[in-house]
């Protein structure tokens, strides 16, 4: 009689490197054989991994199609095998492998797409935070200004692609009816994927205000990222987007460095 | 989700029938605080920390009792228990108060790799004695019971030794946990592994069964034989009403729960298939009484 353990490898070994030799012995054959048994766990696994990634890539799935994306996922989940009980969490290196795919070659922009809905997922999912009350900022000396360092909002991604992601992105929506060309020579995007009252938004930022927000997300001082955002465009104007960013809930705590 | 301290109290749920909360189903759910005894989540879509999910479920929260159901335990495994996964149930515990929290009688990990699927169990005394000693540990942690579930299956293995609804009885039993008692489940099962899904219902006292289950499953055709998958995507089929109205008259009433999650009608069509379970409940026990 095999031990718990045993069983468990011999299965595990089916499901993940498609090795049936020491499971299907183990399975009584009661009308359908032992193999056809162990195969609709195997197909069980293969939808239910690669619905998990249908549901947070459905723009990748549109834009490759039905037959490709369950090819992709196939190859996917071959090579990056699910770590956690929690589907959820499944899934994060699509872009990555996606980038290394030889199959998607032709579509350069797929793996930032499929880095926009990762941003998304992860953003949906995030913790909450408070909001930043105006006020507290006035009570600091402003000379010491260029010192404070400022938090993001936990619910908060920034993404910069070469492609125009956003608009990919828009014209593949279930309910976008406009016109569908993409012109790929435009130029990319600076992206901030923010959560307001539970709904995702995808912004486009100017470069310098990209800069401005990535460099104080790299916990660098005020200072430094108002430097960041010059070396893009030297009228930089730090009052108008720090404002901004105060008020959208995008940078939610500070401290003196 | 805000600190454990500002948590709910406790909200006993009755032997009524209730739904499975989907976040396709979520606004319409609060805007039309449909009669259902309770809604059962599935726990692992409330892992994430904060956002929509936990806004929905707080507010519901305040007007129907809660039933946790875990897929991604992996009570079963040969692995050690998932600490991080049982911490974060913990604490959506100790926060949400459900009054039911349930996993399943199947392993899905080894090596630290995920099949994420209900994988069967032999049912042997080494398995029971595994599965005993996971149910209590989960327990220990939660510091509350929990109920295990029968799992739908498309195989046996040869050195099975123990029948199904024994094993289930004695998980029970042994480590003091309650039984989800999935009747579709058992239905599947049935004919699959060709019993008489009734002996199953005979096998396990009213006392342990503490929730049922009910969902539709797929009639899968081979050239060499049918079996039935527990798809959760299609309504209750007649067979199933006719062995819950069986599991009802032996059991009585019981927090019966309406499982769809593939191709989700609309709430309408939950609500109705729960209404159904309900009547089944209360004609059967006017009867009774």
């Amino acid at each position: 009689m095999p031990r718990l353990r045993e069983l468990q490898q011999a299965f595990g070994s089916w499901l993940q490197f498609d090795d049936a030799s020491e499971i299907a012995a183990l399975v009584c054959a009661n009308g359908l054989a032992g193999n056809r048994r162990v195969q609709i766990y195997r197909n069980n696994l293969l939808v239910t991994l690669t619905d998990a990634l249908r549901a947070v890539y459905p723009v990748v799935e549109k834009l490759v199609g039905d037959g490709f994306f369950r090819f992709a996922a196939n190859e996917f989940i071959h090579h990056y095998p699910s770590r956690h009980g929690n589907l959820h969490l499944f899934g994060h290196e699509f872009a990555k492998f996606l980038s290394e795919f030889a199959a998607a070659k032709g579509h350069a922009y797929l793996p930032d797409v499929a880095r926009l809905e990762w941003a998304q997922h992860e953003v949906y999912h995030a913790v909450d935070h408070a909001p930043l009350a105006p006020q507290s900022l006035t009570a600091i000396d402003p000379d010491r200004y260029e010192s404070l360092c400022f938090t993001l909002h936990p619910a908060r991604r920034l993404l910069y692609s070469p492609y125009p992601v956003v608009r990919i992105w828009e014209v593949n929506q279930p309910d976008f009816d406009g016109d569908q060309t993409v012109d790929l020579s435009a130029s990319g995007n600076c992206v901030l994927v923010l959560r307001i009252n539970g709904a995702i938004e995808l912004h486009t930022l100017a470069r310098p205000e990209y800069r401005f927000l990535a460099t104080i997300s790299e916990g660098k001082t005020l200072g430094q990222a108002v430097e960041a955002a010059l070396e893009q465009h030297r009228d930089f104007d730090l009052n108008h987007y720090l404002a901004k960013h105060v008020q959208n809930g995008t940078l939610v705590e500070f401290n003196l460095a | 989700m805000t600190s454990p301290a500002e948590g709910f109290t406790a909200r006993p749920i009755p032997a009524r029938a209730g739904i499975g909360l989907r976040s396709e189903h979520y606004q319409d759910v609060v805007a039309s605080r449909p009669a259902v005894g309770f809604f059962e989540i599935h726990s692992e879509n409330y892992f994430g920390l904060g956002g929509a999910p936990h806004r929905y479920l707080e507010t519901l929260r305040t007007d129907y009792p809660l039933s946790f159901h875990g897929v991604g335990m992996s009570l079963g495994s040969v692995d050690p228990l998932n600490e991080a996964h049982t911490q974060r149930l913990k604490q959506l515990v100790d926060y949400y108060q459900p009054d039911l929290v349930s996993e399943h009688l199947s392993w899905s990990s080894l090596n630290g790799q995920y099949f994420n699927d209900l994988l069967p169990l032999p049912y042997t005394r080494e398995a029971l004695n595994h599965i005993v000693d996971r149910v209590q540990q989960v327990q220990n942690t939660l510091k509350r019971q929990i109920l295990v579930e029968n799992v739908s299956s498309y195989l046996q293995y040869t050195h099975s030794t123990i029948p199904e609804w024994e094993f289930v009885a004695q998980v029970a039993e042994q480590s003091g946990c309650g039984i989800l008692l999935d009747v579709n489940n058992i239905y599947v099962n049935a004919i699959n592994h060709n019993f008489n899904p009734r002996t199953f219902l005979d096998g396990v006292s009213a006392r342990l069964v503490k929730e049922i289950h009910l969902a539709g499953h797929t009639v899968n055709e081979f050239e060499d034989g049918t079996i039935l998958i527990d798809t959760h995507d299609q309504l209750v089929c007649d067979e199933v009403w006719s062995l819950y109205r069986d599991a009802v008259r032996r059991f009585g009433p019981k927090p019966t729960l309406i499982e769809w999650d593939t191709n989700l009608p609309k709430l309408s069509v939950l609500l109705d298939e729960a209404n159904t379970a309900q009547t089944i409940m209360e004609t059967l026990h006017a009867q009774v009484a």
